[in-house]
């Protein structure tokens, strides 16, 4: 195809944007609403994991290390568990400074009592470990008992369980959501064009009879449909904007709520910005020209 | 070239529109098809146009056997056709230069030949004061006078006038169809369906007579211009 056909056709599709401005008003107002709730379900699925994530990162794993081990084999097992692969940190907490810290919460007359017991230490020296993957928690607590001088390992595995049956059970029910909401996209906007094209069936007849190829054809309408689409993805994208900085304001403000959970705070928008925005104008552009095309298939048999 | 080798179609509602048909239209030929309404005049034009299938028999057009033409290939064959309708067709948010242009952009032809061909064509049809003119400012007489344009404007080897007379004043139409008669000393083959048969008796010429889906004539006669 020439360019000068390619330039005309690009022409056609944008200047029917605006021919057809009700419909095309129509098909936008749609877009918008469902690029919106697809939108912000994926945001709500992105931070709920975050605050999954950082629940999980709150419970320690505690390694004791087995009595009577000298410093060495200590190393030796603080090295043995950063070589693990689901370990995010590890800190190496000494019976001194258990000792110290126990005692420091005590009041002064259990402080005179326990200053005898300081040659005794009972307490044992650990690793607290983070682990990187909670869903893989129970294989991690395995792998750390194991280690050569590990005489326990603590972990919350129950606990862990319930958060990654939460979060499995909320991105089912996330993707579950957004593939139907696409879907519910794509129909609607398949038949609002359609009544779009409807009413231009009969210019569709007459590229026919004058010996247009389907593409010919197709291609102004495709252009329209996605450039509709693509206006409906940037004012998704300025609202989802507005409402997630608003939404998100309230929720740093009142940081307690955040820290509860072990979040520090929400995705910040500007770390997600041109994920935001490349996903809104993809989805956008790319449901707008399908439901187009979708809709003239029909007509395009004469 | 037109061929009809032993055609029948016979719609899926069991009506037989055409039964058995033969005929050949040459190369240069002017033709007028007539015929009562219900005949078959607009069967034997969905068949060139391979809108519709024959149910038995084989149709040619201009090279190619519609039998064997895939789906793909139609607009091949239509941009060997010129096709002038009696509703005009003509697209109503289009001027009537970007109506001509039109053709020319779909076949993908250059846009400096698109520049040039266009005025010409429309000047032909004498409308070139109303090249940026829409559809609907002009009367019934002009607007089939730019989808005659349309249908010259890519030099087609046959030209199908679909009753290009029924919507546009008597006086008029004798003008349609001299400008019809002017093409076709161009070398440019027409097959005019119509049943105004003044313009028939008129402009005389080759007259294939449908009846019941049968050809019921198919003779050169002379026209009283001619006799004048």
């Amino acid at each position: 195809m020439r360019f000068s056909s390619v330039k005309y056709l690009t022409g056609q599709g944008f200047k029917s944007v605006w021919k057809n401005k009700m419909m095309s008003f129509a098909s936008f107002c749609i877009m918008l609403v469902s690029l919106l709730l697809v939108g912000m379900c994926i945001l709500a699925t992105i931070n709920l994991n975050k605050v999954i994530s950082g629940v999980a990162g709150k419970n320690e794993v505690v390694v004791i290390v087995l009595d009577g081990t000298d410093e060495e084999g200590i190393e030796a097992v603080g090295e043995a568990i950063d070589e693990l692969s689901n370990i995010e940190k590890s800190v190496f907490y000494s019976r001194d400074e258990a000792w110290e810290d126990m005692v420091a919460d005590m009041t002064e007359e259990q402080q005179e009592v326990f200053k005898y017991a300081e040659d005794d230490n009972p307490l044992p020296d650990t690793y607290r470990v983070t682990v990187s993957d909670i869903e893989k928690l129970t294989d991690t607590t395995n792998q750390l008992t194991s280690i050569e001088n590990v005489e326990k390992v603590t972990a919350p595995t129950e606990f862990a369980d319930v958060l990654v049956s939460i979060r499995n059970i909320f991105s089912v029910v996330a993707i579950a959501l957004i593939a139907a909401l696409a879907v519910v996209s794509l129909v609607i906007i398949s038949n609002t064009t359609r009544t779009s094209v409807y009413s231009r069936r009969k210019e569709i007849n007459i590229m026919k009879y004058v010996g247009a190829t389907n593409r010919f054809i197709n291609i102004p309408f495709f252009i329209e449909g996605m450039l509709v689409g693509i206006l409906a993805a940037v004012a998704a994208f300025f609202l989802t904007m507005f409402v997630y900085k608003g939404l998100g304001d309230i929720l740093n403000e009142n940081g307690q709520i955040l820290s509860i959970l072990g979040v520090r705070s929400l995705y910040g928008f500007s770390d997600i910005i041109w994920y935001v925005l490349v996903g809104y104008v993809l989805a956008g552009g790319v449901i707008g020209a399908i439901g187009t095309t979708i809709s003239t298939r029909k007509y395009v048999k004469v | 070239m037109i061929e009809f080798k032993d055609v029948s179609v016979t719609y899926s509602s069991g009506v037989d529109a055409l039964h058995n048909v033969n005929l050949k239209i040459n190369d240069g030929d002017f033709a007028f098809v007539v015929g009562s309404s219900g005949a078959g005049k607009s069967t034997l034009i969905k068949l060139i146009l391979k809108e519709i299938d024959a149910t038995e028999g084989t149709v040619i057009v201009n090279g190619f056997n519609l039998k064997k033409l895939r789906r793909k290939k139609i607009p091949k064959l239509r941009r060997t056709l010129g096709i002038v309708f009696q509703d005009f067709r003509l697209i109503p948010t289009m001027t009537v230069y970007e109506n001509v242009a039109f053709v020319l952009r779909v076949i993908d032809a250059p846009a400096k030949y698109i520049s040039s061909r266009v005025p010409y064509v429309i000047s032909l049809v004498g409308l070139a004061h109303k090249q940026k003119s829409y559809p609907d400012e002009l009367s019934g007489g002009e607007q089939q006078r730019v989808a005659l344009a349309r249908a010259l404007v890519n030099d087609p080897q046959l030209i199908i006038a679909d009753e290009p007379t029924g919507n546009i004043d008597p006086a008029l139409s004798y003008e349609i169809v001299e400008l019809l008669k002017g093409i076709n000393e161009c070398g440019t083959t027409i097959l005019m369906v119509t049943h105004e048969h003044d313009i028939v008796r008129h402009f005389g010429g080759r007259i294939i007579n449908i009846n019941a889906g049968e050809i019921v004539f198919n003779e050169v006669i002379g026209g009283a211009n001619e006799v004048q």
